[in-house]
Parts: structure tokens; sequence; C-alpha cells
């Protein structure tokens, strides 16, 4: 039984819808427009690469997602859940289920960097016994295991993103949200990133990329968008 | 860590992150609590020693010069059925004699032995329900419509004043706990928004991660029970440090009982926890 499973209680099949936003406008009431009939399907195993300049409303799109923002029309269901306001139990029960770095997505200051990475495992009441299994895991695999018990204040930027990937990981959590994914990190770290993403993507988690620019890498079952005036092209 | 250990550990770092907040609260409350509790103690002096006062309240009824001796005993006996009296003892004009002696210490009737003037009375006694001004007016509205009786008799503008005594002491008592019950629901609200506001950051990263809204806000319900519930402690055990270094002959202080002061400590700590919760509301929507 994979860690998603026991954690979320769901497990996506090869290209089960993950994440679908149909028909959504955002804005249109403040005369903002940042969304105007919005259409994003994404599967699972699959990753969109959604580009897009500073203000096009990539961060709207990752609000939109985790249910800090809602659209004022149309309709936006992660993991076969509505997100509406005051579905506070869908809404926690999806957030469980994302993973996320960069953007909006960041570290709890007052923890460390091992609580931070466990945190997802922590809520979700993982047996201890798992969970530092799978901290150790991800201490390993992200070079961070003499950043343990740091506090973010003294990290890095590059170990900074690290940890977010890290704890965006810990539980196989099925939806990533990426932010910049690439941003302010060295080639080599880029690279090591994007491996992760590509075995991410291939053991059937989805992905959603938001950058400035389409990346260097390939990613497996991707497609590339192109978010300009409110819609994705 | 556990859900738990999260919990307590989140609990540990507002304390240890802001101890001077803490302890201000702390201190604060316990001042608030340790006013309330010399009310409470004073409050309850004055109902005993009200109680007190007012057991010893005896209305007085004279007999009619033309009854004759015979007709004291169904006299007694009607008055005694009077709803309210538990007690009634008939004074002859002998036994009045003997009681004015013992009150100034000489028998002014010498020599007047076949002519004792003094009225025939009865003294009654009535049951702790009916000592107050309008059951004892009742009675006495009741008694004087007696053919028998002359003249009823009890101490009328002095229970009114003790009783208008007590209801002052009650409503300032009311006002005074609503009073407290706002200052520490405040004070503790503030407390803990102190201690949130320089963490909302981290609160919101919880809160994108899924964290439910109980279980952010369950240090911070424990915090302010500790705080809240320690000052209530920490009042009554100044009181108790107090109480064994004065000590009164004139009036008996009444404390209250080890289960009431458990249950205020529990009460004060229940309203810690709602304050907590207020503290923390706004950075949970």
């Amino acid at each position: 039984m994979s860690t998603a499973n026991v954690l979320f209680g769901w497990q996506p099949m090869a290209d089960e819808i993950v994440a679908d936003i149909q028909n959504v406008y955002l804005g249109a009431a403040r005369n903002e427009g940042i969304f105007r009939n919005l259409n994003l399907t994404l599967k699972a195993g699959h990753t969109a690469i959604v580009t897009g300049g500073p203000g096009s409303g990539k961060t709207s799109l990752t609000a939109l997602l985790t249910g800090v923002g809602f659209a004022d029309e149309g309709l936006v269901e992660v993991f076969g859940e509505s997100l509406r306001p005051r579905r506070i139990w869908a809404i926690n029960r999806v957030r469980r289920m994302i993973g996320g770095v960069g953007g909006i997505f960041g570290l709890v200051p007052s923890m460390t960097v091992a609580e931070n990475i466990a945190f997802p495992l922590v809520i979700t009441g993982l047996s201890k016994r798992r969970r530092q299994a799978k901290l150790l895991k991800m201490l390993t695999e992200f070079s961070l295991l003499k950043k343990a018990g740091d506090y973010p204040r003294t990290l890095t930027r590059v170990e900074h993103t690290l940890v977010q990937f890290a704890r965006a990981s810990i539980g196989d959590q099925p939806l990533l949200i990426i932010d910049e994914p690439s941003a302010g990190l060295d080639q080599a770290t880029t690279a090591r990133i994007f491996e992760f993403l590509i075995k991410a993507s291939l053991s059937g988690r989805a992905l959603l990329l938001l950058c400035s620019d389409a990346p260097a890498h390939d990613l497996p079952n991707s497609d590339i968008y192109h978010i300009s005036n409110g819609t994705l092209e | 860590m556990s859900r738990l250990s999260h919990i307590f550990r989140e609990l540990g770092r507002s304390l240890y992150r802001f101890p001077g907040t803490a302890l201000g609260a702390l201190l604060s409350l316990a001042l608030l609590f340790l006013l309330f509790d010399l009310f409470w103690i004073a409050a309850a002096t004055t109902e005993q020693l009200y109680t007190r006062l007012i057991s010893q309240l005896r209305m007085e009824a004279f007999v009619a010069e033309h009854v004759i001796d015979t007709e004291i005993p169904p006299l007694q006996d009607a008055i005694a059925h009077t709803e309210g009296i538990i007690a009634i003892e008939y004074i002859s004009r002998e036994k009045a004699r003997e009681v004015l002696h013992e009150m100034l210490g000489t028998d002014l009737l010498i020599g007047y032995d076949s002519a004792n003037p003094l009225p025939r009375s009865f003294i009654i006694e009535f049951e702790s329900d009916a000592l107050n001004s309008e059951d004892m007016a009742s009675v006495c509205e009741g008694l004087s419509g007696f053919p028998e009786i002359a003249e009823v008799t009890y101490s009328q503008q002095w229970l009114k004043n003790a009783e208008a005594t007590r209801v002052i002491i009650k409503r300032f008592g009311l006002a005074l706990g609503v009073f407290i019950l706002l200052t520490a629901i405040i004070s503790s609200v503030n407390n803990i928004r102190l201690m949130t506001r320089a963490r909302t950051e981290g609160f919101q990263q919880m809160r994108l991660l899924g964290a439910g809204r109980l279980f952010l806000a369950f240090p911070f319900l424990i915090e302010g029970m500790l705080i809240s519930g320690l000052s209530a402690a920490a009042g009554w055990l100044a009181i108790n440090y107090g109480s064994h270094q004065i000590s009164l002959t004139q009036i008996e202080i009444v404390y209250p009982v080890i289960e009431e002061i458990v249950i205020f400590c529990a009460a004060a700590a229940a309203l810690g926890a709602i304050s907590g919760y207020l503290g923390i509301r706004k950075l949970l929507r």
C-alpha cells in the first residue's frame, strides 16, 4: 500500500483527473479580470507547465487550487472536491494532498528543518516510526541531514527550496504545485530538482509547474500552457 | 513528533519566546482573581453574619387587657398554626416582671405585686424561610386582626435595612463578577494575540498544508487554560497564606470549601480556554 493511500485514503489511478478548472472567472467583479473563462484539467502522472509574466495570475491559480482564493464563477475541483468558501473540511483534506514549493508556500519559521519537513505527516497522524523513516529518507535524498535541527532563518535560498521539496514529497502528496522551480538555484541543483520531478511524475503524481519561461528540462507527459489575458493558451 | 507532542511543543514555544507576556498575564490575572476571592470571602462572611443576626429576630404580640387567662391557651394555639411560625412562647405578667428584673438588675415593681402593670405577650419565632420583611409583615398583619391581640411589634425598619444592604452586596458582587470576567477575557485574549502576532506567517503556512483550525488553536487554548487556572490557584494560595497570618476574634471569617475553590479554578481555566480561542480566532479565518 502506498504512503499516499495510507495518508489520504485516496490514490490516483493513472490518467485520473486530479484537478479540474472549468470556465473560471476571477476578479471580474473588481474589474481586474485575472481569469476569464480559464480551463485546465490535470491528470495523475501528467504535468502542466504554466508560463506567464509577473501579474499574469500564476499565484492566483495556486490560490484557487489550494482553497486560499475562490472563483467568482466556474468550477474548481481538486481530488473530486469542489472548492468553495466555508467547505473547510474539504479544503483541509485537499491541502493535505498537495505538496507546494515556492510562491505562496513557505516554511514555518518557528520550526526546525526536520519539523517543517515532517509537518504534513504530523497533521495526517502517521505513526512515529513511519514518520521518522520517511523523514530520514527525505533528509538524505535532499542532502539536509546536517541541517535537520536548524531553523529556516539560517538556511540559504537553495536549502530553503530543498526543504520545501522534501516537505512536498514526504507524504507522496498526489499533486505537486511548484512556483518557479529553478528560481535562485544553481544549474546543478536545478538539474537535481528536475531529476526528482521526473521521478515524481513517473510515480503517478500530478505536477503543476508555474514559471516565467518554459523550463530547460523536459518532463514526461507534460503540456505547456501560456497564461495571458486571463486565459490559458 | 505526534499531533499531541506538536501541540505541547507549540505551547512551549509560545511560553519560551514570550515569557514576559505570559508572566505579565499570569500576575495581572492573579491580582484580579485575588480581588474576586477577597470579595467572595467578604460576601460569605457578611452573609453568615446576616443569617446569624436575622435568626435572632423575634416578633412580640401583646395580649389585650380584656383577655382573661383561660383564653390564652386557645389563642396561643391559633397563633402557632399561622404559616411561617416555628415556635411561640407565652410571657405572663410575672414572667415579664422577671425579664425586666434581669434586664435592669433591680425589680422596679416591689410593692406593686397585686397590680403588675406589665402586659402579657407572645414571643414568636419564625422559620428561617419566613425571616424576611414581606413574610413577617404578612404575619404581623394577620396577628393584628385577632381581637385578643392589642399590638404586634418587631424590628421592621432594621430588617428592611439589613435586607437592602444584603441586596446591595449581592448586586455589587454580580457587577464585580461580570467586571472580572470581562477583564480576565480581555487580558487573556490580548496576551494570546501578542503571542500569535509574531507567528502569523507560520500559521498561514500550517493552514496551507491542511492543518485544521482546532489543531492550530489547541496550544493556545491550553495556554489560556494554564495561565488562567494557575492565576486563580495563585489567588487562593495568597488567601490561604494570609488567612494563617490573621486571626480575628470578633468575626469568624468564612472561607470557601476546597471543592468550591477547585470548581472556581476549573471555571477560570475554562474561561482561559475561551480567551485562548478568541485570541487566535482572527488567525484561523
